[in-house]
């Protein structure tokens, strides 16, 4: 046991991963000698040889549609997006290609590639470096598309998406890479298609993914401190989502709250919110309530505060759940 | 005139070789070439030739949504198949039903996929490496890319043994050489140097959007400005298109790095069966090639070196028999079961696919047959 | 020898028409498989369309000119021999039919068989397929207590949105009520119920005492001849009331499928509805009740004008529902229904206040056991329903919970005995704890 940073545990899991089997490979911009914007593949190349530690061209559609070849060809390829903001241009080989690919192939070749994606805001960071694009790819049948919240998830998840013969978007919270905290390298994380119950608690049920449970546990400390327990349900894995976990802890606390920093409107979130209604329909006693944000591009940083979530906006929608 | 000063070719239209010594390497890459391989060229080209009208028949007929046709250009098509070694990986494009019997492919299923009953068709592993159609114009290039930086990374070229040595072959058109992830490959491609032949079919025409608004430069020429050797063919010309593959795929997989061919050729069909070409093409046009087509130009090339007229009967009753075949199959084509919806969207159990297939069976058996 | 057409195919992808511009074949002519047999006009462009068959084409089912539904039968040939015959798809041959209208019975005529070609236009429809099993629950219904096992060793209250705040505005707490629904939800009428029985002083609030030493209130109108009534009514006929207990489970199981039911879907069904019932019933079996007392001679009504005592916002009002005894359940639900919403919204007829035969009061809505009622001017019999809730019952030798109510009615004795009040309140709670005798 050991405390690390994200970016730190990521670089971990991708070690040992690449050390486990000599067909996982890394590449995309910057990754090899620079180690990525982010540190998150320092040292690797040293380690692991150019052939595995691949600096691409500036060409994300590259980067990707290479991976599929990759992969048709045996290879475990781990795709660095540097930004949220640039998985655009590779949306089509994502989604035409490497969702499809498994299907059209009738079983008989798999797509074992990873897409790592640093995503989010809290930065600072200028446009198009802190989106929120989850809600694309959960859309997007035949993706696996999954979240880290703490650095422990974070190394195990990424050993598993990697191991994981299904092509896999793995969404790192860029405003968490910092963040030390403890990583148990004996002890296997939860599966990444499940969510975890990050904290107990017995009136509402708060539900978030990624940097938001973080927020998510002041939100708790401070209704705590006013009488109301809280749970946080940590998604972990938005496609697939994890309803039994989230069932058990709304049939317990009757009230739910999604919070996200992506904007409302086709989300996660709202996803969420429309099959718990359904499911939950006779235990609810209150409406599902969406804390999101806003429905226009991501604004300047200087307006990034009032934009996302925070702990207000989410203890408000507690008191009107509760209230109902 | 379509073609250029740069187009190399092996046989004249008249079917005669060509004296030019700027073609000198590649006569000499076919001297290995004899009486049977040149008989075999024309029945393929012959055969699938017949199979594209039959399937075009079957779509009048309401057997697909849609039939593609390649015909005109199945020279460029054999001849560059044909100079494939087994070991290579062919990544096509939509419109190879050539490469694809050369591959061993069972041209039924194309139609399969046509009709709708599977969106791939066949397993590349089966069809000697060669893999599905993609339908969205040029992504493969990208595919067939990371494909040959793997065998790069495995060694398994560049070693001097050419029947080990693999290469990979990319088929695009000039409508998809306009699409960014085909330079995206080539930039690839020539970054990391890989054993991989960009095989490009200017056919003329993108649906109605004739060539030079993709380019107004011959395209044989931008690859070269991305730093891939480069040569224009004339594609109708099924030795030299056999001739410039060879000695370009042995470059590419011995080490040389990824290299280009633009084989010029014409699409004497529609882009498909729902396209009308008459409301965009020139008559004269239309003309120029037909006179210029590939298997006519050939048989005179057989002609010339004495093959008996029975032989030319009994590849043309083959390829009667051919059709016949397929058109029965096409007949026997079944549904796919609807348990496909579900299987095989991913390798590993997913629970929402296993649910989901679990409501529709309910749901189905919930109606009186046949209702 | 079999007969071969060929429907007008979809040759364009999602095309659901074309014109024949040039038939090149004509009856009799031999045809070959892939020879051209027509020319046609899309919305795309001009297409030769193929023979699927080969044979004698035996006739052309469309004109040049005509434009023709994709799906049509354009031509019909005769083929040669049955191996060459082309398998039959019953489902295209259907759609055919449907479109063409035009499948003789004597010759097969079967279509080709093909699926693609004829997309876009065939997929209309008028009706629903027909089921073997009910409609499938919706994807993500999963009932809780499927969910997990943490979850069943939590006693959350089940109970709809709208329940949950008629639960909250009554001031009833949820987990005391006691569950009838069929997932062991809360229903409205639990809620009711519990509301009814809890607060019979329900005023979550008691005003304060007012400052004026009293309140004088002119009497007139409503009040007036509400007043006038009671006191005819009850000054001149001699009133005596008789009262029995019931056990009515098996009248709320009733209403339950009722509500339940698609026939009475939208329709408000509760046990008044069935009380009203009995009560006709019980009036066949004893005419004399339903009766009105002249000094010269007793009138016994052959028909039931049914009176329901109504609370608007300005006084009680008995209307009354004409010839009730003729109306099916379904239409008695509907008429009650009917005709509490317009008396609650004040609008209700003079002409359907009067003429009523026998009256029924709703004492349970107020949470009231029971009670004494006053008779309706001109009548001479009077039920009162009251609450109906759980109370220890002897059932089969044993203490159970059953749902029980206490069958009230009151009489003008100068009109009914005592045999004849007792045997027709006993009629009516006979069917309270048997509806099935309405099955008589």
């Amino acid at each position: 046991m050991h405390e690390l940073p994200m970016a730190k545990a990521i670089n971990e899991g991708l070690r040992t991963a690449m050390v486990a089997n000599n067909k996982v490979m890394v590449m995309g911009e910057d990754i090899a000698q620079l180690g990525g914007v982010f540190r998150v593949t320092e040292g690797l190349q040293e380690q692991f040889g150019p052939n595995r530690i691949v600096d691409t061209p500036l060409a994300e559609s590259g980067i990707v549609g290479t991976a599929i070849g990759l992969a048709m060809r045996g290879y475990r390829p781990v795709c660095e997006i540097q930004f949220d903001g640039f998985v655009y241009p590779a949306f089509d080989q994502i989604v035409t290609q490497l969702a499809k690919q498994t299907a059209r192939h009738e079983g008989t070749q798999s797509f074992p590639v990873v897409i790592r994606i640093p995503y989010g805001g809290h930065i600072g960071a200028v446009e198009h470096h802190q989106e929120s694009p989850e809600a694309y790819f959960a859309h997007t049948a035949g993706l696996r598309v999954i979240s880290p919240a703490t650095p422990n998830d974070a190394y195990w998840m990424i050993q598993e998406a990697i191991a994981s013969d299904d092509p896999v978007i793995y969404l790192e919270p860029k405003s968490r890479y910092w963040h030390k905290g403890p990583v148990d390298d004996a002890t296997p994380a939860q599966p990444m298609n499940r969510a975890v119950i990050a904290r107990e608690g017995s009136d509402v049920t708060l539900v978030g993914h990624g940097a938001m449970v973080s927020m998510l546990h002041q939100v708790a400390e401070i209704a705590q401190s006013e009488g109301v327990s809280v749970e946080i349900v940590d998604l972990r894995s938005l496609s697939p989502l994890d309803y039994p976990t989230i069932e058990a802890s709304v049939a317990k606390t009757q009230h739910l709250v999604v919070a996200q920093e992506a904007p409302s409107n086709a989300s996660v979130g709202s996803e969420i919110a429309a099959t718990m209604t359904e499911k939950a329909f006779y235990v609810m006693e209150a409406p599902v309530l969406r804390v999101s944000g806003f429905n226009t591009p991501f604004p300047p940083a200087r307006l990034e505060g009032q934009y996302l979530p925070d702990v207000d906006r989410i203890l408000d929608a507690i008191d009107r759940s509760l209230a109902y | 005139m379509p073609y250029t000063d740069s187009t190399l070719r092996l046989l004249g239209q008249d079917g005669i070789l060509v004296k030019d010594d700027r073609v000198e390497k590649y006569h000499q890459a076919i001297e290995h070439l004899d009486e049977k391989d040149f008989r075999e060229f024309f029945r393929v080209m012959t055969v699938v030739r017949r199979f594209d009208v039959e399937a075009g028949n079957l779509q009048r007929q309401g057997h697909m949504a849609l039939w593609v046709p390649s015909i005109g250009q199945e020279a460029a098509q054999v001849g560059s198949a044909f100079a494939s070694r087994p070991q290579d990986h062919i990544f096509p494009a939509y419109r190879e039903h050539s490469v694809a019997y050369i591959r061993g492919l069972d041209l039924l299923d194309i139609i399969r996929m046509l009709r709708g009953v599977t969106n791939g068709g066949w397993d590349p592993k089966k069809t000697n490496n060669f893999h599905l159609y993609t339908l969205v114009l040029a992504t493969q290039t990208l595919h067939a890319t990371g494909y040959a930086m793997g065998i790069g990374y495995d060694g398994a070229c560049s070693t001097g043994d050419l029947d080990k040595d693999e290469a990979v072959m990319v088929y695009f058109g000039d409508g998809a050489s306009s699409e960014g992830d085909t330079n995206e490959a080539l930039i690839f491609a020539q970054s990391y140097q890989t054993p991989q032949v960009f095989f490009l079919q200017n056919n003329h025409w993108a649906i109605s959007v004739p060539v030079r608004v993709q380019s107004r430069t011959p395209l044989f020429e931008r690859a070269a400005g991305f730093g891939l050797p480069s040569v224009q063919i004339d594609g109708n010309d099924v030795l030299m298109s056999y001739a410039a593959t060879r000695l370009s795929m042995d470059a590419a997989r011995s080490g040389q790095g990824p290299h280009f061919i633009e084989a010029l050729t014409y699409r004497i069909g529609a882009h498909t069966t729902s396209d009308d070409p008459t409301k965009y093409r020139d008559d004269d046009e239309l003309k120029f090639w037909q006179a210029h087509d590939p298997i006519d130009r050939f048989r005179s090339f057989l002609e010339g070196r004495g093959t008996e007229s029975a032989f030319f009967e009994n590849v043309a009753e083959e390829a009667e028999d051919y059709a016949a075949d397929i058109r029965k199959r096409t007949l026997e084509i079944q549904d796919p079961p609807l348990e496909q919806i579900f299987r095989d969207v991913f390798t590993e159990d997913h629970t929402v696919m296993t649910q989901e297939w679990e409501w529709l069976k309910e749901y189905t058996q919930s109606f009186e047959e046949g209702a | 020898m079999a007969h071969f057409t060929f429907p007008m195919p979809d040759v364009g992808e999602g095309l659901t028409e074309a014109e024949i511009v040039q038939w090149r074949v004509k009856p009799g002519d031999q045809v070959a498989i892939n020879q051209i047999v027509c020319e046609i006009e899309t919305a795309k462009s001009l297409v030769e369309l193929p023979s699927p068959f080969v044979g004698v084409v035996h006739e052309l089912l469309a004109n040049e000119g005509d434009t023709v539904q994709v799906g049509t039968p354009i031509i019909s040939v005769q083929g040669e021999g049955e191996d060459e015959s082309v398998p039959v798809d019953p489902a295209v041959t259907e759609a055919v039919a449907d479109v063409a209208g035009s499948v003789s019975k004597e010759d097969t005529t079967p279509a080709v068989k093909n699926l693609v070609g004829y997309g876009a236009g065939t997929n209309e429809r008028a009706s629903r397929r027909r089921r073997v099993t009910p409609s499938v629950e919706g994807m993500a219904d999963v009932s809780p207590s499927e969910v997990s096992p943490d979850a069943s060793s939590h006693t959350a209250v089940l109970a709809k949105p709208p329940i949950r705040k008629l639960a909250k505005d009554l001031g009833v707490s949820l987990s005391d009520v006691i569950p009838t629904g069929p997932g062991g939800e809360v229903l409205r009428e639990d809620v009711l119920r519990d509301a009814g029985q809890a607060t019979v002083f329900k005023n979550l609030q008691t005003p304060a005492w007012p400052e004026n030493r009293e309140d004088r209130i002119p009497v007139k109108g409503v009040r007036k001849a509400i007043a006038q009534a009671m006191v005819k009514s009850m000054f001149s006929a001699p009133h005596v009331s008789v009262f029995v207990d019931v056990d009515a489970t098996r009248t709320m199981e009733f209403v339950k499928r009722l509500k339940a039911s698609s026939d009475f879907a939208g329709i408000k069904v509760s046990p008044l509805l069935v009380m009203v019932k009995a009560m006709i019933w019980a009036v066949q079996r004893n005419p004399t009740v339903n009766s009105t007392w002249t000094d010269e001679e007793i009138i016994v009504h052959h028909f039931v004008n049914m009176g329901v005592a109504a609370a608007t916002p300005r006084g009680l009002i008995v209307p009354n529902v004409k010839d009730a005894q003729l109306l099916s359940l379904r239409e008695l639900a509907v008429a009650l229904e009917q005709l509490t919403t317009t008396a609650r919204e004040g609008k209700t007829a003079p002409e359907d206040m009067t003429n009523g035969t026998i009256t029924i009061t709703n004492l349970g809505s107020f949470g009231v056991d029971t009670g004494t009622p006053i008779l309706n001017p001109g009548e001479v019999s009077i039920v009162a329903l009251g609450t109906i809730k759980p109370k220890p019952w002897i059932v089969e030798g044993e203490v159970r919970a059953r749902m029980v109510t206490t069958v009230a009615a009151s009489f003008d004795h100068r009109v009914v005995d005592g045999d004849v009040a007792s045997r027709f309140v006993a009629d009516v709670a006979s069917v309270m704890e048997e509806p099935a005798l309405l099955l008589d």
